[in-house]
């Protein structure tokens, strides 16, 4: 067995506790945290199929930015979690039908697609070879209109964000740095001019 | 197996100066800010305080490492792990002269920006995992301050790329080569600031140090640690400081090109110098300006650190991009004729 | 390419046991003399009161969500900046398009007070 195959399935079986703890630890900060590690190693195995940048960009992504966010959500939250335990076998059936459609679809696009993908391990990468490289020169050619539209995607991702969770506070202040530099002394400064008064209980001399 | 040996040694190689580095930058920041301050800094360990890190490190090592008891055990101790581990696996690409890198990956700069991103685990995981107000506090300020830089960072990060047209750390340096005039600090101005700058956020260093912030919230995420425990995340913030002051030196002065290339007599005079001297020789004095930086500024505000991140640096760069893109595509001269 | 790799994977291993170690040799050599004050969070010298895990204010979560997609947004310009001297003009007005609709959205956080802190 070669050393690759030895980390794949190293990395695979990591990747495999990773997403059971994920649904099975009863601690939703550690459920995260498997997520990540699931996520890393995802990573790790998209190096093995030479896809270096996906493969770090999926690190970049979800590890340091979609992951942030879910562990500010379960640790913010403070969510009362026992509760949410309770509807657990109320919704079980209705989980494992959406799962095994899932499975399903899985199995359907396997099934059609693993004798074109069966050719083995992709063919190893001259050293210098660019993977993000390749990826530029056709993704801003070849598909340009997928691209725009991610873009679009993304702008409404922003309003929707916006939409759900901004929510003014009365009462708050704010400092405005452009009107702070343009303040002038005559804005705060009053100078009063008036004759100078003779000092009080001192006789002149 | 062999080969593991060589990698090893390599790592060895690397680690090893890095951890002295570490250490005697401590002393150098208490000497220095002392002297900015008129005081003296340590002097008692040894000749001049030399011996003060080390009496440092044994202190810390004997010390308990008190583990709070409403804390959730496991995290609490994987949190120093998940600190320190981005931040020296980071340094396997980062090239220390025209072939003296241990992983000469295409992505090298992707990389390291996606260790870095991964750093913010440490600190979020910490402060929650103490169970302690501050902590708390701490990380969640730490959070969102590191997450708006990142941003900044990797704009700015994007300038560069577009300059030299590759993602490798040592293409980036060989851009940069013919002599002073030619090292993107120059054509990239403001994307140099903004790299710098946002990386003394990243690190959570003075003025941006709201995380930490003694005098509000005596230390911040990690006010529960003691003894080795914290000493690890020391370790991860410094090791950190050095890899930004490399990385400003690779990307915007040259690397270990020699700042006298291409002036007539001075080149020769220089020329025996080796281009890991000029590399390190920038990296201190990017170094210095960190500390710098603390004796000088006082804590910005929250709300202005925030404003900075977003409203400042954002539109900078994205600004400052498009500028670099018509000059790289359409050759403008003087950098691109 | 997968050569290079080989060495990440042990300085990622050699991070991790950068950190174990120390912990572990602070465990064996430092002293172990727990009671109850010393394992308490720590406060302003009085007994902590309620549990430390507070809701926060929502707008750190707008945050961290903007950050997703300003990250996802750079994801997109790396490939860019290193083909773009390929690419030309053709390739720099895609990414104007392209920076130009995320401006849209950034003009809009930014008028809709988003990024306001008090």
């Amino acid at each position: 067995m070669s050393f690759e195959r030895i980390l794949f399935y190293l990395f695979a079986a990591i990747l495999v506790f990773a997403a059971l703890r994920v649904i099975s630890s009863r601690n939703p900060v550690h459920s995260a945290l498997f997520l990540v590690l699931a996520f890393f190693t995802s990573s790790a195995l998209w190096i093995l199929l030479e896809a270096e940048f996906l493969a770090i960009t999926l690190v970049l992504v979800y590890v340091g930015a979609v992951m942030v966010l879910f562990l500010f959500v379960v640790m913010m939250l403070d969510i009362n979690f026992a509760p949410l335990r309770e509807g657990f076998t109320r919704y079980l059936p209705l989980g494992a039908v959406v799962a095994l459609v899932i499975v399903a679809e899985i199995v359907l696009v396997l099934l059609r697609g693993f004798d074109t993908l069966s050719g083995g391990a992709p063919a190893p990468k001259p050293a210098d070879y660019s993977n993000t490289r390749a990826i530029g020169e056709v993704l801003y050619t070849d598909y340009l209109l997928p691209f725009e539209i991610a873009s679009v995607i993304l702008l409404v991702a922003i309003i929707a964000a916006i939409a759900l969770t901004l929510r003014k506070r009365p009462g708050t202040r704010h400092q405005d740095p452009g009107k702070q530099v343009q303040v002038r002394k005559s804005d705060r400064l009053r100078i009063v001019e008036m004759k100078a008064e003779p000092r009080a209980g001192r006789a002149e001399s | 197996m062999i080969e593991l040996l060589i990698i090893l040694a390599k790592i060895i190689l690397i680690v090893g100066p890095l951890m002295g580095a570490v250490a005697y930058f401590t002393y150098a920041e208490r000497k220095i800010i002392g002297y900015m301050q008129v005081r003296l800094g340590p002097n008692r360990v040894g000749p001049k305080g030399w011996g003060q890190p080390i009496a440092d490190a044994v202190k810390l090592m004997f010390k308990e490492i008190v583990v709070p008891a409403q804390s959730n055990r496991y995290l609490f101790l994987l949190a120093p792990v998940l600190s320190i581990a981005p931040s020296l696996a980071a340094w396997a690409v980062v090239p220390f002269g025209d072939g003296l890198v241990l992983a000469d990956i295409d992505a090298s700069l992707l990389y390291i920006l996606a260790l870095t991103s991964t750093g913010v685990y440490g600190i979020i995981v910490a402060g929650w995992s103490a169970n302690s107000k501050y902590s708390f506090l701490g990380a969640m300020r730490s959070a969102a301050q590191v997450v708006a830089y990142e941003i900044a960072m990797g704009f700015a990060l994007v300038g560069v790329l577009i300059a030299a047209g590759s993602l490798n750390l040592r293409e980036i340096v060989l851009a940069q080569q013919g002599g002073i005039w030619h090292w993107y600090f120059l054509p990239l101005l403001p994307l140099f600031l903004v790299y710098y700058i946002s990386g003394v956020a990243e690190t959570n260093r003075a003025p941006f140090d709201v995380a930490e912030g003694e005098s509000e919230i005596v230390a911040g995420f990690h006010v529960e640690y003691g003894g080795m425990a914290f000493a690890v995340f020391f370790l991860a913030e410094y090791a950190n400081i050095i890899l930004v002051s490399m990385l400003v030196s690779l990307l915007f002065f040259g690397g270990w090109n020699s700042p006298f290339e291409g002036i007539w007599g001075l080149e020769t005079l220089f020329g025996w110098v080796p281009g890991l001297v000029w590399l390190l020789v920038k990296t201190s004095f990017f170094m210095f300006t960190f500390l710098w930086l603390r004796a000088t500024f006082p804590r910005y505000r929250y709300d202005q650190i925030m404003r900075l991140g977003w409203k400042v640096f954002i539109p900078v760069t994205i600004v400052w991009l498009l500028v670099v893109g018509v000059a790289v595509v359409g050759d403008l001269p003087p950098w691109w004729g | 390419m997968l050569d290079n790799y080989l060495p990440i994977l042990v300085f990622i291993a050699i991070g991790i046991a950068f950190g174990v170690g120390p912990i572990f040799a602070g465990f064996i050599l430092g002293p172990h003399r727990p009671d109850a004050e010393k394992l308490s969070p720590y406060e302003c010298g009085f007994e902590a009161f309620e549990d430390s895990r507070m809701a926060f204010d929502v707008r750190y979560y707008l945050v961290a969500i903007l950050f997703i997609l300003f990250d996802l947004e750079i994801a997109f310009l790396f490939p860019w900046a290193v083909v773009l001297d390929q690419l030309g003009w053709f390739g720099f007005w895609a990414m104007v398009v392209f920076l130009g609709i995320l401006v849209i959205g950034f003009i809009y956080e930014w008028k809709k007070g988003a990024l306001e802190w008090e």
